[in-house]
């Protein structure tokens, strides 16, 4: 096998190993950013709850 | 009570529920069988195909199979007659169950296996090997130890989940591929080349490690998977 | 609303040491000379990885046993982000070895110890997440979970020991008994790619640790608020 034939199967090694670890790392950072967002809306939603009745709430 | 006397207590109930009723051995013999006669008809499909080096395969594959079987239907009969709950309530150590437990499937895959191997060397087996008897009869208990020690672990856990029976292979089957590998190696240098201790001595100690080293694990765990 | 960065370090050395790694190992390091020739460059992430994975089921393995000694779910938390990281980096390592046995032999499978161990792996530490799939109750599948990691690393060797039972194959040994049969340049290149994959691991644990407890909060916070 030739230094470029060899050299192909090396390049395809190294991509595929960054396309699944950078593919690994944007998932999860999309799912961050969703939990991010629920946190703060539910953050508010309790807040508001406690907020103005003070216990008039079911909780 | 003794531990000694708990763990001949529990043994013998299990025992006696089975050989009372007796639909779990039937059962587990003639899947055993069947799988034997398929085998034939999946493997011969060339003329005189030469089946030596698959003995071994064909065997451990049949047995392992029927102890699925055999595995899901104790544990699922067990825990839909309250029977764990009733014992666990009793002051037995959780380790004796395991042991116990452990015995009583080792019991039934001997007696099947009793039955299945003399029918097995009538369907696939030429010559007579009555001399590599004890060679095959040590591999046989090796492994089998090894299989009921996880298989018994593994179903107390699997019968408490959704998916009861299906849970059981998946968990189960990874685990003992070493124990496969060991076992039809050694069985097929058996049956093939007549292979005696001296041969299959590395694929023994192997057994016997395994064997040490899964029943102290599963010592260790089952008290956790057998739950509160 | 505070924008989660983790563990922006530990990422950063990572990728130094990934980087560092692989251009020792393509401009230091020479071809190799055997039959392996240009495609034995791919050693320098493959085996990396392997080591990697290995050690984050370690990881697993000790917060199983952690758990089941003190029942805080904080260690049940650790082992199932051990085990899905060491899954990603399994599947990785036979993507890799299967490329590499393609270049180097001419055949994308072969039954021989690495590979096969791998994929067995792969299937026990699959079967711990399908375990956890069927317990819907919190501390028994935590358990369960415990239980069966623990079970499953101690089977890792044994099953490796075991595939060396089958007909020599053609993965090249790493590390002989005498040293570790690499020049010193290919040595350096391998040793500084596997911290950094050490680093790797380390850093995405605590990513993904953290997005956990993100989860956890949600679930809280939601039934505090139906509550």
């Amino acid at each position: 096998m030739t230094i470029e034939e060899g050299a192909k199967f090396v390049a395809s090694a190294y991509a595929v190993i960054l396309a699944v670890l950078v593919i690994y790392y944007f998932m999860s950072a999309r799912r961050v950013s969703a939990l991010e967002r629920d946190v703060q809306l539910l953050e508010d939603e309790a807040n508001r709850r406690q907020g103005p009745a003070g216990g008039a709430g079911a909780g | 009570m003794s531990g000694w006397a708990q763990f001949r207590a529990i043994l013998r109930k299990d025992l006696i529920r089975e050989l009372r009723t007796r639909d779990m051995l039937v059962s587990m013999i003639l899947f055993v069988l069947l799988a034997m006669v398929i085998f034939h008809y999946a493997f011969t499909v060339k003329e005189n195909a030469d089946l030596t080096y698959f003995t071994g395969g064909m065997l451990w594959v049949t047995f392992i199979f029927a102890m699925l079987l055999g595995l899901n239907r104790s544990f699922a009969q067990e825990k839909d007659e309250r029977c764990l709950d009733g014992l666990l309530l009793c002051p037995v150590d959780r380790v004796t169950i395991f042991f116990a437990k452990s015995a009583g499937n080792l019991i039934f895959l001997l007696i099947i296996q009793a039955v299945a191997v003399p029918v097995f060397t009538l369907f696939f087996i030429e010559h007579n090997y009555a001399g590599d008897l004890l060679p095959f009869l040590v591999v046989l208990l090796l492994a089998d130890v090894g299989i009921c020690a996880l298989g018994t672990l593994l179903a107390t856990i699997s019968m408490n989940t959704r998916s009861r029976d299906l849970l059981l292979p998946i968990l189960l089957l990874p685990l003992i591929v070493p124990v496969l590998i060991a076992a039809t190696g050694a069985t097929t240098l058996i049956f093939a080349e007549g292979a005696g201790f001296a041969d299959l001595a590395a694929r023994l100690l192997f057994l016997l490690g395994f064997d040490a080293v899964f029943l102290v694990a599963a010592w260790g765990t089952y008290d956790f998977a057998i739950g509160e | 609303m505070k924008k989660l960065v983790i563990a922006p370090a530990l990422f950063a050395e990572a990728g130094i040491c990934l980087i560092a790694g692989l251009l020792l190992g393509f401009w230091l390091a020479p071809v190799d000379a055997s039959s392996m020739g240009y495609s034995q460059k791919i050693f320098y992430y493959h085996a990396p990885i392997a080591e990697t994975a290995l050690v984050a089921f370690g990881v697993s393995f000790v917060a199983a046993i952690a758990y089941l000694r003190s029942g805080d779910l904080k260690w049940d938390r650790l082992s199932y982000v051990s085990v899905r990281l060491g899954l990603l980096f399994s599947i990785l390592v036979m993507l890799t070895g299967m490329i590499w046995g393609k270049a180097a032999w001419g055949t994308w499978w072969d039954w021989e110890p690495r590979l096969t161990t791998f994929l067995l792996v792969c299937f026990l530490y699959a079967a711990y997440w399908v375990l956890r799939s069927v317990v819907d109750e919190e501390q028994r599948r935590a358990t369960y979970a415990a239980v069966f990691a623990i079970i499953a690393f101690i089977d890792v060797p044994v099953t490796f020991f075991a595939t060396r039972f089958l007909p020599a194959g053609m993965h090249p040994t790493v590390i002989t008994t005498g040293g570790t049969g690499m020049p010193g340049s290919m040595f350096v290149s391998f040793f500084i790619s596997m911290v950094g994959m050490t680093l790797l691991l380390a850093a995405l644990t605590r990513r993904d640790l953290a997005i956990e407890k993100l989860k956890d909060r949600v679930a809280d916070l939601k039934t505090t608020i139906g509550g």
